[in-house]
């Protein structure tokens, strides 16, 4: 058992949840559009042998949102603070989805940001040949089952915690359409934001890693962008894994962070 | 009372088993099912049917906006207000109305509504919806996150550039303008009454209370399902100190007339069918895409649900438009839910002076073409209504409360007449 400790890092965006766990060299994690409750498997699994250091963002959970943070240029000036705050800068990361894109937008404006990246499932391209599913135009069963194939770690995400009473239902229902609403809002209506034109600049070693089921932003997206990218490895798809990959496999994203950080 | 004619202008020729066939009537219709020609007479048909319904005596005629919409062919309300402003005399034109978020820049909307408003000699009614998210967020794109606060924005931008005596400077975040200085300008002063179509929520009775505006409640579920949504704007109304006057309030109704209740109910079974099982055949994600709704809907949502949870309460059939597919609704059903008003003149009558005074509504909104309906039954329907439920209804709180928000043209003696030229 690891010791989770909890603590709120002021932003200009007001305080961020921040759970930190383990022992070792830092690694920042950034979750993906489920947001973070509490440290994910993935994130333990980590912590045997790192201080994982991991941020709720704004509207995705614990830490409220924050209505000034409407375009993608908002995000990552705050995410360039939130990194400031933590003292991160210059350490390795791990991002999810959405969080993968900010992260690259983030390390391609201050190359120093990251000294590596291992970049989950980004969104932030569009190919109009292999666009992958509109997520939002599913439904909530049907989005769930392409954000994560396993149907335990799906049931899991969508459970009510015993002993809720009935305001802590209604708070777990309005946080669970404010993350959905929070992480729509970074790919709409298409995910491209200009990302393409910047990824020239990324000083990072940046990992690339796909769900080999992954409907919503296709693996053969890993290509992309590691054409785009100046140092990128596009690791193997991890079998089996949707969108989210780090819920779906979290022992062998964990396995790929240790070896880039190995 | 003031009666209002409200065309949606429907595609006619919506295949029979579409429900079955197609995933949604609204944003990824096949655009196979589209015939030009079928378009090209729709529309004569449509504006035919407005302009007949202007010229036997309703006090106003209404259009309104939607796009990618196999049951609503105005993408523009604009255009089609603009050419009732040519071909009608005293009506009001009601545009319920221009989705302002979906202008760039909203400016356009102040200018495309004075041209309306000048050409019409001051009849028009402004209305603003936020806009469905069929329209807003995925036809057009808009991001549900600030898709409202676009919304109060243009809103904001628009009444200033009406009312402004002097060019300004406009710094919104979503638009930036160093000279806003519409050309030209409305006739109505300081500008046209303004309508908010709303849904249910408490925010906008709130806002419509705060801006002194008329709320229109457009359901397309007829007025035993509105009573709980009006009675809630009164209350609200009531909470806020303002007074209970009906014609701050709007509501739309399905109605079809005819000489015997039995050949109303034979009259009108096919068009209404064709409405509320194709038009409204809803693929449901469409309809709430994340962040649409503000959190207090969402929140007030979640509480009904937890509630309902705990009593264990049996489920209802809920009605399709937003929630379901619109399938399945059977004839009966949809005149005993009170979708659409069926029977002889004096029996629509009586029901519409139930639906006004139930609902405190001044401003009746009358859908008398839906559907597949043809121009011919149409205009039997509206001039059977003209003739024989008007005179019942058109007195309702006339003596006891102001209209404060209807249009005030040009008098007639400053008026240009229109035509004349071919």
């Amino acid at each position: 058992m690891v010791d989770i400790e909890r603590r709120k890092v002021a932003t200009g965006s007001g305080p961020v949840t921040t759970f930190e766990l383990g022992e070792g060299p830092v690694v920042g994690f950034l979750h993906g559009p489920a947001g973070l409750d509490e440290p994910t498997a993935c994130m333990r699994d980590l912590a045997v042998d790192h201080r994982v250091v991991a941020p709720c963002l704004p509207g995705f959970g614990p830490t409220p949102g924050d209505p000034t943070l409407r375009t993608v240029h908002d995000w990552v000036v705050f995410l360039s603070e939130l990194t400031d705050r933590l003292g991160l800068v210059g350490s390795r990361w791990v991002a999810s989805s959405v969080s993968a894109m900010l992260a690259l937008e983030l390390a391609a404006v201050r190359p120093e940001a990251f000294r590596s990246l291992v970049a989950v499932a980004p969104t932030g391209l569009w190919d109009p040949d292999d666009p992958g599913v509109d997520l939002y135009s599913l439904s909530l069963t049907d989005q769930a089952v392409h954000l994560v194939a396993d149907e335990e770690v799906r049931t899991a995400l969508a459970a009510l915690p015993e002993g809720l009473d009935t305001d802590g239902l209604v708070e777990l229902g309005v946080s669970r359409y404010v993350r959905r609403r929070t992480a729509a809002s970074l790919v709409w209506p298409l995910p491209d934001h200009g990302l393409a034109d910047r990824l020239h600049r990324v000083a990072a070693e940046v990992v690339l890693v796909w769900g080999s089921e992954d409907r919503i932003v296709p693996p053969s997206y890993g290509e992309r962008f590691a054409g785009l990218l100046p140092t990128a490895t596009v690791a193997p798809p991890i079998a089996g894994a949707a969108h989210l990959v780090a819920l779906d496999a979290p022992a062998a994203v964990a396995a790929i962070v240790r070896n880039d950080s190995g | 009372m003031r009666s209002l004619w409200f065309h949606l202008m429907p595609y006619p020729d919506l295949p029979d088993g579409f429900a079955d066939h197609h995933r949604s009537v609204w944003v990824d219709i096949d655009p196979g099912l589209y015939d030009p020609e079928v378009g090209h007479r729709a529309y004569h048909d449509y504006l035919d049917e407005l302009e007949y319904a202007a010229s036997v005596g309703f006090d106003g005629i209404c259009v309104n906006e939607h796009h990618a919409n196999g049951y609503g062919l105005m993408p523009s309300p604009n255009l089609m207000a603009a050419t009732l402003a040519r071909s009608t005399d005293d009506a009001a034109i009601v545009v319920m109305g221009d989705s302002l978020a979906l202008y760039n820049p909203p400016l356009r909307v102040a200018e495309e509504l004075a041209m309306v408003d000048g050409l019409s000699g001051g009849r028009l009614v402004a209305g603003f919806p936020v806009g469905t998210p069929m329209d807003t967020c995925f036809a057009y794109g808009m991001n549900p996150l600030t898709l409202r606060e676009r919304y109060h924005e243009a809103h904001d931008l628009v009444v200033r550039a009406w009312t402004a005596e002097e060019p300004f400077a406009f710094n919104g975040t979503y638009t930036k303008l160093r000279y806003v200085n519409p050309w030209p300008r409305p006739v109505q002063q300081p500008h046209p009454p303004i309508w908010i179509p709303g849904g249910g929520s408490v925010e906008t009775w709130e806002w419509c209370a705060e801006m002194d505006y008329v709320y229109s409640y457009l359901s397309y579920f007829g007025y035993k399902a509105g009573q709980a949504t009006m009675r809630g704007f009164w209350q609200r109304m009531a909470d806020l100190g303002r007074e209970p006057n009906p014609f701050q309030a709007g509501f739309i109704q399905f109605v079809g007339v005819a000489d015997t209740d039995a050949e109303a109910r034979r009259l009108y079974r096919e068009p209404a069918e064709y409405f509320f099982n194709r038009c409204l055949h809803l693929y449901p994600p469409f309809a709430d895409p994340p962040g649409y709704q503000t959190e207090a809907t969402v929140r007030a949502g979640v509480e009904g649900m937890v509630a309902r949870a705990a009593a264990r309460s049996a489920g209802r059939k809920k009605a399709p438009m937003g929630s379901s597919t619109g399938g399945g609704f059977t004839f009966d059903e949809m005149v005993e839910l009170g979708y659409v008003v069926i029977g002889s003149p004096t029996s629509v009558a009586e029901q519409l002076v139930d639906v006004a005074t139930t609902l405190n509504v001044g401003n009746l909104m009358l859908l008398l073409q839906f559907g597949n309906m043809d121009r011919d039954l149409t205009m039997f329907n509206t001039d059977l209504v003209a003739r024989e439920v008007l005179p019942e209804i058109r007195g309702l709180f006339e003596d006891e409360w102001e209209h404060r928000w209807w249009p005030i043209p040009m008098g007639a003696g400053r008026r240009r007449s229109v035509g004349g030229a071919r």
